[in-house]
């Protein structure tokens, strides 16, 4: 027990926190009012008319978490233009669960196998459709259909701050190509409500993942301009991450985030990056969102 | 068009067949007059360590069982059923109900089902009541993915600052005395409390130390003032317990 005799640094640290506070808004980076608490349920649903006996009840207390992001990234993959896009947020948990970790490069995933360092389960992307009349550069490509990638990921925390990530997905639709994600992340919380996170990213595609962006045929070369090029597989880009993110009170968090990558291979190479594009990919959001509690009778 | 017809006739079979189930669970409820009550948080109390920590941190437990936390618990489910049901004192064996353990593995889960189910069956005495009120161990996380369960003390250590919680993780499951199936199942859920970090259940950040036995005794208090405030909740939320008569 003499865990125990350690004593809290917690009142020492209010003058740091609120330190952190202070700077935080006089940067501008969240105008935001804080609303009901987030443990104060905000509304009561009645219990669902039937129930699956095999999955568990519905009914509790959740946090439903919505709000709005925006994503400054290239206009397509290898573009050296930028667009912003609006990101929505949303999602729900059982009331009280921290929601862990989550990288701006993560797709959708679930854990099925969850031993708290470890977790195993499906994941999930998407990718946007590609149309060669929306962008000059693009001009005299073919169009390339949007993308689901189905998979897997396995997550691993070495330690409570180190968090190491490998994603393997199968494309369907616009690319019928195999992609690995690999990443690990540094995690350091400064204050219970202010954590930043940064780390280094790899990815590699197959050439099925690879050509329908960046490979140039026949065709296209005499519609575009751009030379032939056969586009191959292999360690498709290196990156590094950051995220910030803050928690202002038990409702309102903003995050923001930035993503370098550069292109590697066959992608580096395409006539599309070297011609008309960059290499070098950067993506900027930043998004904030209010969280609230309901209940399930 | 055959397969879409099949799907419709699936989707059709699994209304009806889970409407039932509702129907099932409620009436079920309803018809229940006496009840047991089965507390097994467990004599020990985990210590977590989470957040900025070294290499090779392992949890650590300390004994709690001179607490009586599970008398207490009893006691309290007792007070409370007692305006509804007709509860009755039943025996049981603590260790075999605190050993139980879920998979990591949720499809594990799934396919096995209950584990609490054949344990009431086979160790619990006197048989033959309505149902058994099964209180346990529940689980959350902390920090980045730390998995806490039950009664325990964590501290979550960020660069500038330490933050401690202590919690009483637990849920109840109602089942069936006849059939052994659980009729219902709830996970408590967290307090009032509106600090940034919370857990999936009961919890509280506390200040200063337990230190000696005042400080034993103050770390008791405190869990037992988080299990006596969550439980009409819970309870109350179940429809087992008057939620007005239990606050």
């Amino acid at each position: 027990m003499k865990y125990f005799d350690e004593a809290a640094p917690r009142r020492a640290s209010s003058a740091q926190q609120n330190l952190l506070t202070a700077s935080l808004a006089a940067l501008g980076i969240v105008v935001a009012a804080p609303g009901p608490a987030a443990a104060q349920t905000a509304f009561a649903l009645p219990a669902p008319p039937f129930e699956l006996p095999v999955l568990p009840s519905l009914s509790g207390s959740w946090t439903a978490t919505v709000g709005i992001g925006g994503e400054y990234r290239p206009d397509f993959q290898g573009s050296k233009n930028w667009m912003l896009i609006p990101i929505p947020i949303f999602s729900v948990r059982r009331a009280g669960s921290m929601g862990g970790f989550r990288g701006p490069r993560d797709g959708a995933s679930i854990a099925l196998i969850d031993f708290g360092d470890l977790r195993v389960g499906p994941a999930a992307k998407f990718v946007a459709a590609r149309n060669s009349k929306d962008r000059s550069e693009l001009s005299g490509l073919g169009d390339v259909k949007a993308a689901f990638e189905l998979g897997g990921f396995v997550e691993y925390y070495a330690v409570d701050w180190l968090r190491l990530r490998g994603d393997l997905r199968q494309g369907i639709g616009g690319h019928q190509g195999v992609v690995a994600d690999l990443s690990a992340d540094f995690i350091v919380p400064l204050i219970d409500r202010l954590t930043i996170s940064a780390g280094p990213r790899f990815t590699w595609k197959s050439t099925k993942a690879v050509a329908p962006y960046f490979g140039v045929d026949a065709v296209h070369s005499l519609a575009s301009g751009l030379p032939v090029f056969e586009a191959k597989g292999g360690a498709h880009s290196v990156g590094f991450g950051s995220q910030v993110t803050y928690r202002i009170n038990p409702q309102w968090e903003v995050r923001a985030y930035v993503e370098y990558e550069k292109l590697l291979g066959a992608a580096a190479d395409s006539p599309l990056v070297t011609r008309r594009g960059s290499s070098n990919q950067t993506t900027v959001g930043l998004g904030a969102s209010y969280s609230f509690d309901f209940k399930i009778r | 068009m055959r397969n879409i017809i099949r799907c419709v006739g699936f989707l059709a079979f699994l209304a009806v067949s889970d409407a039932a189930a509702f129907e099932t669970r409620a009436t079920r409820l309803q018809a229940i007059k006496t009840v047991g009550v089965i507390s097994a948080l467990g004599d020990e109390m985990s210590v977590t360590r989470a957040g900025l920590v070294p290499l090779n941190t392992p949890g650590q437990s300390v004994s709690i069982r001179s607490w009586g936390l599970d008398e207490l618990v009893v006691q309290q489910a007792t007070t409370l059923l007692n305006g509804r049901f007709r509860v009755q004192q039943v025996s049981y064996p603590r260790d075999a109900f605190a050993a139980i353990r879920e998979s990591a593995v949720a499809p594990v889960n799934l396919a096995r089902g209950d584990p609490f189910k054949a344990v009431v069956r086979s160790d619990v005495s006197p048989k033959g009541l309505d149902a058994y009120v099964v209180i346990s161990r529940a689980k959350s996380k902390i920090g980045s993915g730390r998995i806490v369960q039950g009664i325990g003390f964590a501290e979550y250590r960020t660069l500038l600052a330490s933050y401690r919680v202590i919690h009483a993780l637990y849920e109840v499951r109602v089942i069936d005395g006849k059939t052994f199936d659980v009729i219902e199942k709830r996970v408590a859920s967290p307090l009032g409390n509106i600090e940034t970090m919370r857990l999936q259940g009961p919890s509280q950040l506390v200040d200063g130390s337990f230190d000696g036995p005042a400080g034993i005794e103050t770390l008791r208090a405190a869990i037992v003032d988080l299990i006596t405030r969550s439980l009409p909740l819970t309870l109350g939320d179940m429809h087992l317990a008057n939620t007005q008569q239990s606050q």
